[in-house]
């Protein structure tokens, strides 16, 4: 027969005062750690709204849609459709054939007062336009004495004016536009002429001049990117994942290789625009590549982003259980066969991880590259890859540097576009991080 | 020996052994007042002796539970495995030897309604006295684990095998004179025999004493002394 | 369950198949292993026993060279396998762990399938011309390890994704299939239950047949019940080497008797 013993004084059922500090201390430490964590989602939440706030009206862009009147005669005066010929034609023509066509077409649709002069309604027009207009028609002569649906980017001012940056009062104190302009337009978009689309422009098009706002884009600095990471990708990977490999399995333990690992440590902190110092005084001062080129910025990037590889590497080979290693090597397997065959397939992940973060790390680096001359305002796409990559081209973040730099309050929107962009990528790297994680996880 | 890390073992071994040396006391008690009721032809003392058995067969059945539950339990190796083996060993011989008292104690009293032959009785009793001293070493030796005096023991088997030959050939005579002794004289002798069997289990008890301290059995060179009857040498 | 009962096997050898005299093993400035003189008999199990630290997984660990492995580890003496020192200069580690296999204290099959994990050693060894085999090797190696039964409808499946037990008896698997004389085994049963650990057991006692198997273990009991020969080690040195049976009830050395009967000393 068993029997219960009785409560002597100490009931569990009551708190006793120890206890009720340790759940005090231990509340407390929640409630700073969840302070701690909302604050981070607070910096974040307001970073992507400010971004977003700013800049998703850059992918948004008013369109001036009339028929253009393309006379054979303005436009080649020879009259044989030679392009070469009609390439002497310069925008200055063609923004007066804009003009007519949209006097024309104003003065049809009885929109035309004493209040707005032909040349106000050109104004409406970007200068950008008769450009884009030529360029259509060079390419295609065939074109010259028809009438066509040209789609033209309005005028920064009237972009602005539909996205609510330009307003009557500032535009009475501006030079560029008047009220009477933005009326005109008010009712050109009522009528249909002016329309607000997407702007594939703005993520294909080349950058353009602090007059022109409506026509950046980031064409050159995407590729210019682009250029960059492959190089990176190619240079830092394998070189980076062949020095862990070394220094983590086969490297003897001595003097030297403690310098150079304590040295791979520190070269991951150092600033990243000393790089830009080197790449400098390295590549284009003593090795004569040409200034901002993708060849000259990838291989800085690659110095820079070649530390952080190293240490994820080695730390995704160190996280190889060494009874694989011992299996392996048990067996009779060489230190090859054993690093090969188990131990890289096994820190695969972690090296894709960590080559991933570096590239996405190198992708947001702005201050080496504006040292090696990236930092100049490039219109000229470069050209394919091989001979591209010495050709001169953007970086998006210096872009976004570049747009800032400018008067024009319209390029705020554009530099908040870009940020968008940058970060659409860096997500997009992350994400694939993740992906090919989850992928080649396996358990051991 | 030094201690075990785990204490609960050093107390069951202990305690094993505390019943063993307890047994080999109630049988040392059992030869001499068996050998006292024969000899004072004490009816009383004899079957106090005949009770007393019933005790010493329950106390052997606990040593054996206690050293099966050790060897469970325990695990025991070396010098631990051989305090199991012996323990068991020791406690059947002691059961055997608390056997022939009795047994002795059942005769004296069949005896006691039979003329006395004379001198036989204090033999005997001196028989059983040697014999006691025997097994009394035995488990001396036994608690002290000294081999040497486990060794002596052995040696001093062959005394009571002196001893049972000379009053073996005693009875022979007596019941030669007359027949009349033949039954007094037949009970005398399964009583020595009964003591000299004894013997042969205190020896058996300094054997498992050497085997305990020495970790071997000793050979089998003890002193023997030529035997008087053809049986006995198929005892033996 | 027959499989499960240690069944007897009469295996008369004397043949040495390793000899080790005067070895000295350092770990940087610990001595590890002092003055370890064994001969390790062909076709029997031979158990080293000793508390922890004593030195005797590193002395298995001597036996294939699993200690060049660590930089700051050095071995003197003389290790002769087949009377050839597997510490010559001329011999490759690799060649000799071919030779000498090993089994680890956990189970650690690679992340692969079951097939793979068994052909892997055949494979890098050049052993197999074709593929029917290799089939072959990973078939009789499976059974050799007692595992061909539970595993034959599976041989896809991920090594890991076995019980301890049965992963264990892939890694014997997996060390036999590359056909080695001698085979080393570091407790190989302690992250295992007692059903599993009779079975790999039950396989030590079988390998006998083919193989010379030293097994490292904390378990006495162990020692005791796959063993023919025992090796006690105490602060790196080899205190008492002999026949199991004798270790167990009648050791000569008192620190081997204050061990295996669990005393303190």
């Amino acid at each position: 027969m068993t029997m219960h013993a009785t409560n002597m004084g100490n009931s569990l059922y009551k708190t006793d005062p120890l206890t009720k500090r340790l759940n005090a201390a231990e509340a407390r430490f929640r409630i700073y750690g969840m302070a701690a964590v909302a604050f981070g989602v607070l910096a974040l939440v307001g970073l992507l709204t400010s971004a977003l706030g700013t800049g998703v009206s850059a992918f948004r862009q008013t369109f001036v849609e009339i028929p253009v009147m393309l006379d054979a005669a303005v436009l080649d005066k020879s009259g044989n459709r030679n392009p070469e010929e009609m390439a002497k034609i310069t925008t200055i023509g063609y923004a007066k054939v804009l003009e007519t066509a949209m006097v024309a077409e104003l003065t049809e649709r009885g929109l035309l007062n004493d209040r707005v002069s032909a040349k106000d309604a050109g104004g409406l027009i970007s200068k950008e336009a008769p450009a884009q207009l030529r360029n259509m028609v060079l390419a295609n002569p065939e074109l010259l004495g028809t009438t066509v649906e040209f789609r033209a980017l309005a005028n920064g001012r009237v972009d602005g004016f539909f996205k609510g940056r330009v307003t009557m009062e500032s535009a009475a104190l501006d030079s560029n536009i008047s009220p009477a302009q933005l009326e005109l337009a008010q009712k050109m978009r009522e009528l249909g002429l002016l329309s607000v689309s997407f702007n594939w422009g703005f993520i294909t098009g080349p950058d353009a001049s602090e007059l022109r706002p409506e026509a950046a884009g980031l064409g050159v600095a995407i590729l210019g990117s682009l250029y960059m990471m492959i190089f990176v990708l190619v240079l830092a990977l394998p070189l980076g994942v062949a020095a862990s490999i070394y220094l983590e399995e086969f490297a003897p333990q001595n003097r030297f290789t403690d310098l150079i690992e304590v040295n791979i440590s520190n070269l991951a902190a150092v600033p990243s625009i000393v790089f830009g110092i080197l790449g400098l005084a390295v590549f284009i001062n003593f090795g004569g590549l040409p200034q901002s080129s993708p060849l000259v910025g990838g291989l800085v990037l690659t110095l820079m982003t070649l530390p952080t590889i190293i240490i994820a590497t080695r730390a995704a080979l160190k996280a190889v259980p060494p009874s694989i290693k011992d299996a392996a090597l048990g067996i009779g397997a060489s230190k090859t066969q054993t690093v090969f065959h188990h131990v890289l397939p096994l820190a695969m992940p972690g090296i894709l991880t960590g080559a991933i973060i570096g590239l996405a790390q190198a992708l947001g680096e702005t201050a080496p590259l504006l040292l090696i001359g990236m930092v100049a305002f490039v219109r000229d796409y470069p050209a394919a890859p091989p001979e591209g990559f010495l050709d001169p081209a953007a970086a998006l973040p210096v872009q976004v540097y570049n747009f800032t730099q400018r008067a024009d309050p319209a390029f705020i929107e554009r530099a908040s576009g870009a940020i968008i962009v940058l970060l659409v990528f860096l997500l997009a790297m992350n994400l694939l991080a993740i992906i090919l994680r989850r992928r080649f996880e396996r358990r051991w | 020996m030094s201690q075990h890390i785990m204490s609960a073992f050093d107390r069951d071994l202990e305690a094993v052994q505390a019943m063993v040396v307890k047994m080999g006391g109630m049988v040392e008690a059992q030869i001499l007042d068996a050998a006292q009721a024969l000899e004072a032809r004490d009816e009383e003392l004899a079957d106090e002796v005949r009770k007393r058995d019933k005790a010493i067969d329950t106390l052997e059945e606990q040593i054996n539970e206690e050293a099966a539950r050790l060897i469970a339990l325990r695990s025991p190796a070396a010098s631990d495995l051989r305090i199991a083996l012996s323990v068991i060993k020791i406690a059947g011989s002691l059961e055997r030897v608390g056997d022939y008292a009795k047994n002795i104690a059942k005769r004296s009293n069949v005896l006691v309604q039979m003329p006395q032959i004379n001198g036989s009785t204090g033999a005997i009793r001196r028989m059983a006295m040697t014999v006691e001293a025997m097994l009394k070493d035995a488990i001396d030796s036994y608690i002290q684990r000294d081999a040497a005096l486990a060794a002596d023991v052995r040696a001093r088997d062959v005394e009571v095998d002196q001893m049972y030959n000379a009053l073996f050939r005693e009875f022979l005579t007596y019941m030669l004179e007359d027949p009349r002794n033949i039954t007094g004289c037949m009970h005398l002798h399964f009583i020595a025999k009964n003591i000299e069997r004894m013997g042969d289990h205190a020896t058996s008890i300094a054997e498992q004493v050497i085997y305990l301290v020495t970790g071997e059995m000793p050979e089998d060179n003890r002193p023997k002394t030529e035997s008087v009857t053809a049986f006995d040498e198929a005892e033996n | 369950m027959n499989d499960m009962r240690l069944t007897e096997r009469t295996v008369d050898t004397t043949e040495i198949k390793i000899a080790a005299r005067k070895v000295q093993v350092y770990y940087g400035a610990t001595h590890a292993n002092k003055d370890v003189d064994v001969d390790i008999l062909d076709k029997t199990v031979t158990a080293f026993i000793g508390p922890s630290g004593c030195g005797k997984s590193t002395f298995l660990r001597c036996l294939n060279r699993m200690n060049d492995t660590i930089s700051v580890c050095r071995v003197e003496g003389e290790i002769l396998l087949d009377s050839e020192d597997i510490y010559d200069k001329k011999v490759d580690p690799v060649q000799l762990r071919a030779k000498v296999g090993m089994v680890f204290q956990k189970p650690n099959p690679f992340p692969k399938s079951i097939y793979d994990n068994v052909a892997y050693g055949p494979k890098i060894h050049g052993l197999t011309k074709n593929k029917a085999e290799l089939d072959e090797i990973v078939e009789s190696s499976l059974r050799k390890a007692a595992l061909w039964n539970e595993v034959k409808d599976r041989l896809d499946a991920p090594g890991t994704g076995l019980s301890g037990g049965q992963q264990q008896r892939l890694c014997i698997a997996r060390a036999v299939a590359t056909s080695p004389e001698v085979l080393l085994m570091d407790e190989p049963c302690s992250a295992l239950d007692p059903i599993a650990t009779a079975q790999v057991e039950e396989l030590i006692d079988e390998l006998r047949e083919n193989f010379s198997v030293v097994i490292v273990t904390h378990s006495m009991q162990q020692a005791a019940r796959v063993s023919q020969r025992t090796a006690f080690f105490h602060l790196g040195n080899l205190v008492e080497f002999g026949e199991t049976g004798q270790i167990f009830t009648n050791p000569s050395d008192p620190r081997t008797e204050s061990y295996i009967t669990g005393r303190i000393g």
